[in-house]
C-alpha cells in the first residue's frame, strides 16, 4: 500500500504528505534535517504540467544500448518506484518559484543562461543523458552518451565531460535526497576511456547525510558492466532554497 | 596533412540538413587554424588586462602562451593517434566532426580562456572566464565546468613538459562558487614525478586573488610507448 502510494505520488506529483516508509535504513534519513522530505522535493521537481522542454527524452542520436536500457528503466518507473527526472535547459526552470538564499544571489543577465550539460543543443553532438532516481533507496542511474563535441583523445570522451556528468548527477541526486546544493568535493579515479557515441552508465548511491553534508559514491561502467570507466565520490552541502516573492518571479 | 584535413572538412561542410552553427564553421578552412586563446569581443576588461600582463612576461622567453585550436592537428596528438589507438576507432566521419571540447561554443557563451606555460618552473597559469552556457546553480559556474578547466590546465602542465599523459585521478575541493562571467586565475604546478606518474596541484582564485574558489590535486600517467590503450 505504501509502495503504491509512492508510485502514485511519483507519477502525478501529488502534494499531500505521504506515510513514511517504515523500513528506515540505519544510515539514511528520509527526511533531511532541513525539513523538506524527498517526496515533496521530487513532487516539485517533476511538475505534472510544464511548458519547459524536457531534454531527457530519446532522440534519433541515441544508440541502441541507450534506448534499450532507457526502456528497461521506464518499466521500472511503473513497477519499482523509480522516477525519470526531467531535464530542462536551465536550472532556473528546475527551481521555478524558488531562489538561492539571499547571500548568494548574483545579479546577472538571467535570460541567456543554460545549464552546462545542456549547452550543446544539436542532437547527439554533446551530452545525451537521462537520470532515473529512486527516492527511498536514495540511488540514481544516469544513462550517458557523449557526442563528438565532448571529445578529448581522438574518438573518446574527454575526462572533463565525464567529471561534469558525474557532478550533474550527484547534484540532482543530492538535491532530491536532501536539499544538497553546492559541490564541496569531487574525487574521480579514471580507469578506462569511453568511446564517443557509446553508452556509459553512472550508478550513484547516497552513502550518508551528516553535518549538513551529503556523501555519495558513483561507479561508471559499460552497459554489460564488463568495463569500469571510472569510480568517484562527491560531497554536497545542504542548503535550503527560499521561496521567491511574487515581484521576483 | 593539413591540406587533406581541410579537404575533408570542406566535404563535411557540404552536408545538408543540420542547421547548427557547427556545420557552417566546419566548411571554412580558416577554422582549423584558428587560435582561440586570443582576445575576442566577449573578453572582459579583467581578462584582457591579464592577457596583456602575461604577454609582456613572454617577451623574455620565460613564459609562453599556449595556442588553442578546435581541431587536434598538433603533432603531439597525431603521434598519440598513431601509436596508442586501435585503427578501427579512427572512423573518418568521427574524426572530421571532432571538436576540442572547450572550443565548441559560440563566442563568449562557454569557456573563454588562455593558458601560459613556464618551462623552468613547470607551471601553467590559466585565465578563465565562464560564460552563461556553463551554468550550474543559477548565476554560477557548473562544478563540472570547473572540473573541466582544472583538468585541462593541469593536463597542459604535464603534456607540454613531459609528453602525453592521461588523467588518472582528479580531486577537487570547492570553496566558493564562481559567478558566471567573472574571471578566475588557475595556477597549476607539476610538483612530483614517480616513474610515469605525474602529480599536479592547482588552485583557482578570483582575479584579485582575494578569494580561493577551489583547490585541486591531479594524477596523470604518462603513456607507455609500448602499450596500446584500446
Amino acid at each position: 500500500m505504501i509502495k503504491r502510494g509512492f508510485q502514485v505520488a511519483a507519477r502525478f506529483g501529488h502534494h499531500k504528505p505521504l506515510p513514511r516508509n517504515p523500513q528506515i535504513l540505519p544510515r539514511l534519513h528520509l527526511v533531511s534535517a532541513f525539513g523538506s522530505s524527498t517526496d515533496s522535493l521530487v513532487a516539485r521537481f517533476c511538475p505534472e504540467k510544464t511548458d519547459f522542454k524536457d531534454y531527457a527524452l530519446p532522440n534519433a542520436s541515441w544508440c541502441p544500448d541507450m534506448l534499450s536500457l532507457y526502456q528497461e528503466f521506464l518499466e521500472k518507473t511503473k513497477s519499482d518506484s523509480w522516477i525519470k527526472l526531467p531535464s530542462f535547459k536551465s536550472n532556473r526552470e528546475h527551481i521555478r518559484g524558488l531562489k538561492l538564499p539571499s547571500g548568494l544571489v548574483v545579479a546577472s543577465d538571467k535570460s541567456d543562461q543554460r545549464i552546462f550539460t545542456r549547452c550543446i543543443q544539436d542532437e547527439g553532438q554533446g551530452y545525451e543523458y537521462v537520470i532515473f532516481f529512486h527516492p527511498s533507496k536514495k540511488k540514481s542511474v544516469c544513462l550517458f552518451q557523449p557526442g563528438p563535441y565532448l571529445e578529448g583523445p581522438p574518438g573518446f570522451a574527454h575526462g572533463g565531460s565525464l567529471a561534469a556528468m558525474m557532478d550533474e548527477t550527484f547534484s540532482k541526486t543530492a538535491y532530491l535526497a536532501g536539499e544538497g546544493l553546492f559541490t564541496l568535493s569531487l574525487n574521480i579515479r579514471f580507469k578506462n576511456l569511453i568511446p564517443v557515441g557509446s553508452l556509459a552508465v553512472l550508478n550513484i548511491q547516497v552513502e550518508k547525510i551528516e553535518d549538513q553534508k551529503l556523501y555519495m559514491s558513483c561507479i561508471t561502467h559499460s552497459r554489460d558492466e564488463q568495463t569500469v570507466y571510472a569510480k568517484s565520490s562527491g560531497v554536497f552541502l545542504q542548503l535550503q532554497l527560499e521561496e521567491e516573492s511574487p515581484q521576483e518571479q | 596533412m593539413l591540406r587533406s584535413c581541410a579537404a575533408r572538412l570542406r566535404t563535411c561542410g557540404a552536408r545538408p540538413a543540420n542547421p547548427g552553427a557547427a556545420w557552417r564553421l566546419f566548411s571554412s578552412e580558416k577554422v582549423v587554424h584558428k587560435d582561440y586563446a586570443l582576445p575576442n569581443p566577449s573578453w572582459s576588461k579583467d581578462l584582457r588586462l591579464r592577457f596583456d600582463q602575461f604577454m609582456k612576461k613572454c617577451e623574455d622567453g620565460s613564459w609562453k602562451r599556449i595556442p588553442s585550436h578546435r581541431q587536434n592537428t598538433s603533432p603531439l596528438l597525431q603521434d598519440f593517434q598513431n601509436r596508442f589507438l586501435d585503427p578501427k576507432f579512427m572512423k573518418e566521419e568521427k574524426m572530421s566532426k571532432a571538436q576540442k571540447f572547450t572550443r565548441s561554443f559560440e563566442v563568449g557563451l562557454g569557456f573563454e580562456y588562455v593558458m601560459f606555460f613556464n618551462g623552468a618552473e613547470k607551471r601553467v597559469v590559466c585565465f578563465f572566464q565562464g560564460g552563461p552556457h556553463l551554468q550550474g546553480l543559477p548565476g554560477f559556474v557548473h562544478g563540472g565546468a570547473i572540473a573541466t578547466i582544472i583538468d585541462i590546465t593541469t593536463g597542459a602542465c604535464v603534456n607540454i613538459s613531459e609528453g602525453i599523459a592521461m588523467t588518472a585521478n582528479l580531486n577537487i575541493n570547492y570553496k566558493r562558487p564562481i559567478p558566471l562571467c567573472s574571471v578566475v586565475v588557475l595556477n597549476s604546478q607539476l610538483h612530483k614525478i614517480e616513474g610515469r606518474k605525474h602529480f599536479v596541484s592547482c588552485t583557482v582564485q578570483s582575479n584579485d586573488e582575494k578569494t580561493l574558489h577551489a583547490e585541486a590535486a591531479a594524477l596523470f600517467i604518462k603513456l607507455d610507448p609500448d602499450k596500446r590503450l584500446t
